[in-house]
């Protein structure tokens, strides 16, 4: 077996991939957060403004399109493409606070389970069996239903869903650095324990928690357009992706660019934040490298 | 048939990696019946991989190869895929290097070594059970009947290793490949397991081909020699000549006395000199560029 | 030894199934809105508030409240659903079928897919068709099954329409079973008219579950594989003559199962759990859908019900895993 050893190493090739896993997600994203950023000054049009006249207009490129649509109209003659630039706004917000959110509280019990152990890590992982034992979309959905709609409600239900992510990995990893010898020899070396933590412990388990982070980003993403979907999270007036695929997923049959636009960049931005997350993990991961 | 008075035949064999490296460079070598054949070398060497193409096992990466190996009077390049692998079964067998993965954990022991027996030789099973028990008694494994319906994990290595080797001899090929049978094993039960291979050896007329890198064992267990070095046959010799002799290649001197074997035997241990090496490697870089 | 490792984690699975109670209990009880009054006609007089307060339970106290409902649940009394005024049970349970069908086809589709994938990756590995594997179960893991369910909207109700969107099965058929399973009993009635009519509405739904899934223990399964494939008792298989096709199924495959074991059951769990949405998706007539219903509708009692439901097939599912893993495994077994 270890002759075959010297004939496997192709380094420079693993190097590549990672790198290509990151540059295209990175280029897609900057995008994204481009246009949730500049919205007002790239979005050709009003999205909230209807013009029951120029309803359901088809794309630029086919027949019967008017121009300046150039992704068409949805039932009530808003233009698509405006829409999903606004869109972006809400999907980069709730993301990145909910993430951010659920990356704090999750790490913060993760590591207090995972260094501190006993009682501590018994309760913390018991809580954490019960939240994991709720769907996550039922869960949300009923959160929001219990705080009200809204972009706050939303925000929130998806950090108290979604901390046990982080605290599952943070608990596991901070366990297995715990046990290292560095730790021994900075508590023999008279370091508070809880000075430790933060100083020996935590860069060491930061890595993990990038790439989970960036992993959220898309899970939040993508809930956000679920609640949408059930009419549970903003208006149906504001342009969500969730919105726009829940009317286009009812008018699939005779204006398909509802459905197919919004869902397109909704699958390319979860995509991307899952490769990402993907892409950090091995590049962090010393033992792939 | 009867020009061919050789067990094994290797001509010209060369085995590469689908990126070119060569790890067999041009071996021809001979097993006559009854023989024991030592290949020797370090490892990175190419010596497992010679048994690994005679039995048609090379890792997957390695699937070039062109040369001649005849088995037992078949040139098995020229047998078609299932042709070969029958020829194979019928005429060979292998001792692995591993006794703790040789065996499937989820499967009993008499399962692992009876079936392959009554599909091989269309023995009825309780002929091939009868070859095992005798067998088993021979390698001197108490209970042999117990030990059947044991799972691997409750049997220690060196038992597995004895269980192995009966299995082997049970077939009674013309052909056993002993790829480091003893490497993994704790010294004293080396020493059991060797007089038991010479022993099960001499009492069937079997030929060996035994690859090691230990010219203690060469010397215990081997009536001729080929030594290896990065995929090329350096010498070929009997054992008796080159443990006598001078006139061996330095390299093999070297091997000699770099065995601890040799160092307790009253002789001074000396590492492999690095000027033996870095010859060998200067004519390997020629070779290659 | 076994009897009380078993019992430990019976116990540890108890204390879990309470706190689901109390968290399901705690967060519908402070929902806002007050149910009380949607029920109640216009012009009703306070005594009528009283009494359905009353009758409800709602005039307890929080704890008591809590005991109450635990008890009654305990029983198998979810309470009355509020828009519908019909039990819960009786609602959940004409749902359930629904559901238990559409994630054991995903189960189905996933394992058949997965294991394919799996064993076809490992025997082609180190080559093309290994690499083309690992992108395709990539990109399939990436993506939720949300979004797999609007793919294949696109691709097999609208591009090539050939499968139904929307619902359970024909509305115009005429169903009569003594059960709500569909696809099992008319299976074992032989109605084919049926099953294909159920089939062609459920396989996309199933579908979209089954993707991820598939693409995770194609992944696992591969890699196990590989590893085993390694070992010695696979060369000396191949050595007596097996092909590799042979050797992957016959010696490699059920050691390389049992890691994956535990991933299909935990993920199945989870499986169930994405049910709720995929179904809305497809206006599948299931739990989900209802649960998302009552959600909107603000019928507590319905969704208590449906949520401790689904919380309890997710623990279930995860202790009989444990044990099956520690009964499959001959070394956990003599240990």
């Amino acid at each position: 077996m270890t002759e075959t050893q010297n004939i496997i190493s192709a380094p420079r090739q693993r190097h590549r991939a990672v790198n290509y896993r990151l540059w295209l997600p990175l280029t897609w994203l900057s995008l994204v957060f481009g246009a949730a950023i500049f919205a007002p000054w790239i979005a050709p049009l009003d999205p909230l403004a209807q013009d029951l006249l120029y309803e359901r207009l088809p794309p630029a490129w086919e027949q019967g399109a008017e121009p300046g649509y150039w992704l068409g109209t949805d039932g009530l003659g808003r233009d698509v493409l405006s829409r999903i630039i606004y869109g972006a706004r809400i999907a980069i917000v709730v993301s990145l606070i909910a993430a951010t959110a659920a990356a704090i509280f999750g790490s913060v019990l993760g590591l207090l389970a995972g260094f501190m152990g006993g009682w501590w890590d018994r309760v913390i992982s018991r809580i954490i069996d019960i939240w994991m034992a709720f769907p996550p979309v039922l869960f949300s959905v009923l959160l929001v239903a219990v705080m009200g709609t809204g972009l706050a409600s939303v925000i929130v239900a998806i950090a108290v869903i979604d901390w046990t992510r982080f605290a599952r990995v943070v608990r596991a990893e901070t366990l297995v650095q715990s046990q290292m010898d560095y730790v021994d020899s900075a508590l023999i070396g008279g370091a508070g324990r809880f000075k430790t933590l933060l100083q020996e412990v935590l860069p060491n388990v930061l890595p993990a928690i990038v790439a989970l982070f960036a992993l959220e980003m898309g899970i939040a993403v993508i809930v956000e357009a679920i609640l949408s979907f059930v009419n549970l999270s903003l208006s149906s007036d504001a342009p969500t992706w969730g919105g726009m695929i829940a009317e286009g997923r009812a008018t699939v049959h005779y204006a398909w660019w509802v459905l197919v636009f919004p869902l397109a960049v909704l699958f390319l931005t979860v995509l991307s934040f899952s490769q990402l997350g993907e892409g950090l993990k091995r590049q962090f991961d010393p033992v792939l490298q | 048939m009867t020009q061919n008075v050789f067990t094994l035949e290797i001509s010209g064999l060369n085995v590469s990696s689908h990126s070119g490296t060569r790890v067999l460079d041009n071996i021809s070598l001979q097993v006559e019946p009854g023989e024991v054949r030592a290949l020797v070398g370090e490892s990175g060497a190419g010596k497992s991989m010679i048994g690994r193409a005679v039995l048609g096992t090379l890792p997957p990466i390695l699937d070039k190869s062109s040369g001649h190996i005849i088995l037992n009077g078949k040139d098995l390049s020229l047998l078609s895929e299932r042709k070969r692998r029958e020829w194979v079964a019928h005429n060979a067998a292998l001792i692995p290097q591993d006794p703790l993965s040789a065996l499937n954990p989820v499967r009993r022991v008499g399962a692992q070594i009876i079936t392959p027996l009554v599909r091989i030789h269309s023995w009825s099973k309780r002929e091939a059970e009868d070859r095992c028990l005798s067998l088993l008694d021979q390698v001197k494994i108490r209970d042999p009947k117990r030990v059947l319906k044991s799972y691997p994990h409750e049997l220690s290595g060196g038992m597995r290793q004895r269980i192995l080797i009966a299995a082997a001899f049970a077939n009674r090929p013309p052909l056993i490949v002993a790829d480091e049978p003893t490497t993994a094993l704790d010294v004293t039960v080396q020493k059991e397991i060797l007089k038991i291979v010479r022993l099960l050896q001499e009492d069937t007329g079997t030929a060996v081909l035994f690859v090691t890198h230990d010219m203690g064992v060469v010397a215990q267990v081997s009536q001729t020699l080929t030594v290896l070095f990065g995929g090329r046959v350096l010498e070929d010799s009997k054992t008796h000549d080159v443990f006598t002799r001078d006139a061996s290649h330095p390299y093999t001197q070297a091997l000699i006395r770099s065995t601890p074997d040799y160092h307790s035997a009253g002789g001074k241990f000396v590492p492999v000199p690095d000027n033996v090496i870095a010859t060998l490697h200067a004519q390997m870089r020629e070779r290659l560029s | 030894m076994i009897i009380r490792s078993f019992l430990a984690r019976f116990f540890s699975t108890l204390v879990t199934l309470f706190g689901v109670a109390v968290v399901v209990f705690v967060l519908v009880r402070i929902a806002p809105g007050n149910p009380i009054a949607m029920m109640l006609p216009p012009g009703a007089t306070e005594e009528d508030v009283a009494r359905l307060r009353a009758l409800y339970g709602f005039d307890k106290t929080l704890i008591e409240q809590f005991f109450v409902w635990l008890g009654n649940v305990i029983y198998g009394d979810f309470g009355t659903s509020i828009t519908m005024r019909l039990p819960v049970s009786e609602l959940v349970l004409q749902r359930l079928p629904a559901t238990l069908e559409l994630s054991i086809m995903a189960l189905v589709i996933a394992l058949v897919l997965g294991g394919s994938l799996a064993v076809f990756g490992a025997r082609f590995r180190g080559r093309a068709q290994e690499v083309g594997v690992d992108i395709s179960t990539g990109a399939a893991l990436s993506v939720p099954d949300f979004l797999w369910g609007l793919l294949l909207i696109l691709a097999f109700g609208v591009a090539w329409p050939v499968l139904h969107i929307s619902g359970r099965v024909d509305p115009h058929m005429d169903v009569d079973l003594t059960t709500n399973f569909y696809f099992f009993e008319g299976l074992l009635l032989g109605d084919f008219a049926l099953v294909s009519s159920v089939l062609s509405h459920m396989l996309m739904p199933a579908l979209a579950l089954g993707l991820p899934l598939a693409a995770m223990i194609a992944q696992l399964l591969k890699q196990s594989l590989k590893e085993q494939l390694d070992q010695d008792y696979v060369n000396l298989a191949r050595v007596r003559g097996h092909g590799e096709t042979h050797v992957i199924l016959s010696e490699a495959l059920r050691n390389a199962a049992l890691p994956t074991l535990t991933l299909i059951g935990v993920q199945f769990a989870f499986l169930i759990g994405g049910t709720v949405i995929v179904e809305r998706l497809f206006a599948y007539e299931g739990l989900g859908n209802m649960a998302i219903d009552a959600v909107i509708n603000r019928d507590l009692p319905l969704i208590q019900g449906i949520v401790l439901l689904f919380a309890v097939l997710f623990i279930a599912i995860n202790l009989t895993v444990d044990l099956t893993y520690s009964l499959l495994n001959p070394k956990l077994r003599h240990d």
